[in-house]
């Protein structure tokens, strides 16, 4: 006895639970949540069976309905379009500042400090802000373009269904540019200084000491970015409901928009489940993806 | 030891003061009331008034949002700790009412002294029945008529005493008064991929002899036909699709559309922005002496028939019901009923406002009543932006749509 207790300060057992702690907590909050989300793609549930687990069982029902609606397919394919582009914009942006900032400039710390506001402000503000900047007939996108002679007449962002997505997207690009900035610039930071000025010794020319040096030593922070990128991306829900509620004729409609809509607008609780369930595949892929392209790290 | 005495007498305490606390309040039976007014909005202050009364019955309140009030109700029932009376969306209470999660009130209402069935309009009574039964009470109610800004029709030459009546009128009109030079529409409308689009096409639907499980009627298809001509010559925003009401207002206001299609709520908010003379008519009808209809906003009173003092909550209703004389004056709200006439504000444009509002509300048909009224909703809103995008005809839109409706299962 003493000497399992003594073990659980010192030894095997207190590494067991220094595991089993946190797996614990992860199970609680995050495993069950999940299968009961899975569990709930499988049922009948309306708002009067919330409460109970046992519930009418139908197999892959709301999986059949779901994907014979008209819009399903139109609504999974904005999704990837919003997530690939939204992670390719904020990405070469926060990029391209965070080299910016990162020659040191007089000013450049608190001007990136600046930039930070952006990702500060919540989601429902910035979303009415973009709403007023893209309106169609008296927003200042519309003014800007059209004043500089870019565009001769006013552009419907949000209301034209071939714009209201990417309307959304620039919205969500502005959105996270500035917190892609600040992991990159932490990750260009930590390449010793001497890497570069032994390089330039030997010749290499700008693009060439940032193919060389930048890129392979950023690796894994460009690997978390874009991780992170795909999680905030298909968790964005606050610019769709400020900016075009998923329309016009769910033009701009994406996954997890559509979720809540089925749960909480339509009180079709299953097949909001269905559709999480849906994105949790996607998600499991992108993140096999992203395990992948980081196991030949070397850690340190 | 001291520490320990110390507690003891604090609990002695403790339990002196809540046993006085119960002493003093022991009979009282104790109704609790959930909606989403706030402190200048009916609710809490009848809650407060009727507690003044101390007659035995106590009332605590509580305030819930807007968009929570569905989610937070079922949760609440489904978990057996629902308020015993709450205010519900009207669309909302056929929903509960089918699933008889709201207390039967038909022979309670037939036997009070205070709430009479004849005196409310029927638009709202309607949305408080289920099944031939009241399973509510209306609270306040709300509807959709023609707004229109008197200068511009003198400056076009239109007889501002002479607002559209019909369809081809208002169409006329607007194509008179949309001025793209000055930034100007004729008309502003929602057509948003909401409930606010449902709110707005479904009276022309129903002026059209539609119902909403019969949506595909040729009055119907003629109706968002006419939205789409609206659209098509940009006689209304192509922002029409994303723009809610407040949204659309607000370019009324502005001096940037001629003509606005919304409820009494914009009003207050009219009278302090727009600088121009304006006037209300009934909404347009689709030709001379056609059926009139329009939409039926705001909410019911309704008691959960998880209660456990029915009697005790419906008493508050009767109270509340008993104050609706002052609703106007206090707040701002239109009491659901025909017997009560709004006091004059001293205001001209407000009072003549008011008094078009009032008119149309004869004429206000309620959302469903259906359980699953936002599915309906959502394949009508489906329809329309369809439609107005030009992704689909009316004709087909309005099928699909009805399609849609009759796979909505009928609890």
């Amino acid at each position: 006895m003493k000497r399992i207790l003594s073990s659980l300060t010192d030894g095997r057992g207190f590494d067991i639970t220094l595991v089993a702690v946190p797996l614990a907590f992860l199970f609680l909050l995050s495993g069950l949540p999940l299968l009961y989300n899975v569990l709930m793609s499988f049922q009948e549930v309306d708002m009067f069976s919330m409460g109970q687990l046992a519930r009418p069982f139908v197999g892959f029902r709301n999986y059949v309905d779901l994907f014979s609606q008209p819009e399903t397919f139109g609504i999974l394919l904005n999704t990837a379009v919003f997530v690939l582009a939204s992670i390719a914009g904020q990405f070469v942006l926060g990029f391209g500042l965070a080299l910016f900032f990162g020659t040191q400039f007089p000013g450049a710390s608190w001007l990136r400090g600046l930039f930070l506001v952006s990702w500060v402000m919540p989601g429902l503000v910035v979303g009415a802000i973009w709403n007023w900047i893209l309106s169609g007939d008296y927003g200042v996108l519309n003014f800007l373009l059209t004043s500089t002679g870019l565009t001769d007449g006013n552009i419907y962002w949000r209301s034209d269904p071939s714009y209201s997505l990417w309307a959304v997207i620039l919205a969500n690009i502005w959105l996270g540019t500035s917190f892609n900035m600040i992991l990159l610039s932490v990750g260009l930071s930590s390449i010793p200084r001497d890497l570069y000025e032994a390089s330039e010794l030997d010749g290499a020319n700008v693009f060439q000491r940032f193919w060389t040096i930048t890129l392979p030593m950023m690796r894994s922070t460009i690997g978390a970015v874009v991780a992170l990128g795909l999680i905030f991306t298909l968790q964005q829900f606050d610019l769709f409901a400020a900016i075009t509620d998923g329309g016009p004729n769910n033009s701009s409609n994406v996954a997890q928009y559509w979720a809540w809509d089925l749960s909480f607008r339509q009180y079709d609780f299953a097949k909001g489940a269905t559709v999480s369930v849906i994105m949790i595949v996607f998600v499991m892929f992108a993140s096999l993806v992203y395990v992948r392209s980081t196991r030949h790290e070397v850690r340190g | 030891m001291t520490i320990r005495k110390t507690l003891m007498a604090g609990a002695v305490a403790l339990a002196g003061v809540s046993a006085l606390a119960v002493a003093a309040h022991a009979e009282d039976t104790t109704i609790t009331v959930w909606s989403l007014d706030k402190d200048i909005q009916p609710a809490p202050n009848l809650v407060k008034e009727f507690n003044d009364l101390d007659n035995g019955i106590h009332v605590e309140y509580r305030e819930i949002q807007f968009d929570d009030v569905v989610s937070e109700a079922m949760r609440a029932y489904a978990t057996g700790n629902a308020p015993d009376i709450i205010a519900i969306d009207n669309p909302n209470t056929a929903m509960f009412a089918s699933r008889d999660a709201f207390l039967d009130l038909t022979d309670m209402i037939e036997n009070s002294d205070v709430i009479n069935a004849d005196n409310y309009f029927p638009g709202p009574l309607a949305s408080a029945t289920w099944d031939g039964k009241y399973y509510a009470v209306p609270k306040a109610t709300n509807t959709i008529a023609l707004y229109y800004n008197k200068d511009m029709f003198r400056v076009h030459g239109l007889d501002p005493d002479q607002p559209p009546e019909t369809w081809d009128e208002l169409v006329e009109t607007a194509r008179t008064l949309t001025d793209p030079e000055n930034n100007v529409y004729g008309l502003a409308f929602s057509a948003k991929a909401n409930e606010e689009g449902t709110f707005q096409f479904l009276p022309w639907a129903q002026m059209g002899g539609a119902t909403y499980d019969n949506i595909n009627t040729e009055g119907a298809v003629e109706a968002l036909a006419t939205w789409k001509e609206i659209m098509d010559e940009k006689l209304a925003s192509p922002d029409t699709l994303t723009n809610s009401q407040w949204n659309a207002t607000a370019t009324f206001n502005a001096g940037n559309a001629a003509m606005a299609i919304s409820g009494p709520w914009e009003i207050d908010r009219m009278l302090a922005d727009a600088d121009f003379d304006w006037g209300v008519a009934l909404l347009p009808v689709p030709e001379e002496g056609a059926e009139r209809s329009s939409a039926m906003g705001d909410y019911n009173w309704a008691i959960f028939s998880s209660t456990k003092h029915p009697k005790e909550a419906f008493e508050v209703l009767e109270y509340f019901v008993s104050q609706d004389d002052t609703m106007f004056e206090n707040y701002g709200q239109i009491p659901a009923r025909s017997d009560i006439a709004i006091p004059p504000t001293g205001n001209a444009l407000k009072d003549a406002a008011l008094a078009t509002f009032v008119e149309q509300l004869k004429y206000a048909k309620p959302r469903g009543p259906h359980p699953q009224w936002p599915k309906i909703s959502k394949a009508i809103q489906d329809a329309i932006q369809a439609t107005l995008t030009g992704q689909m005809d009316p004709q087909a839109a309005l099928d699909q749509a009805a399609q849609k409706i009759s796979a909505v299962p009928d609890r």
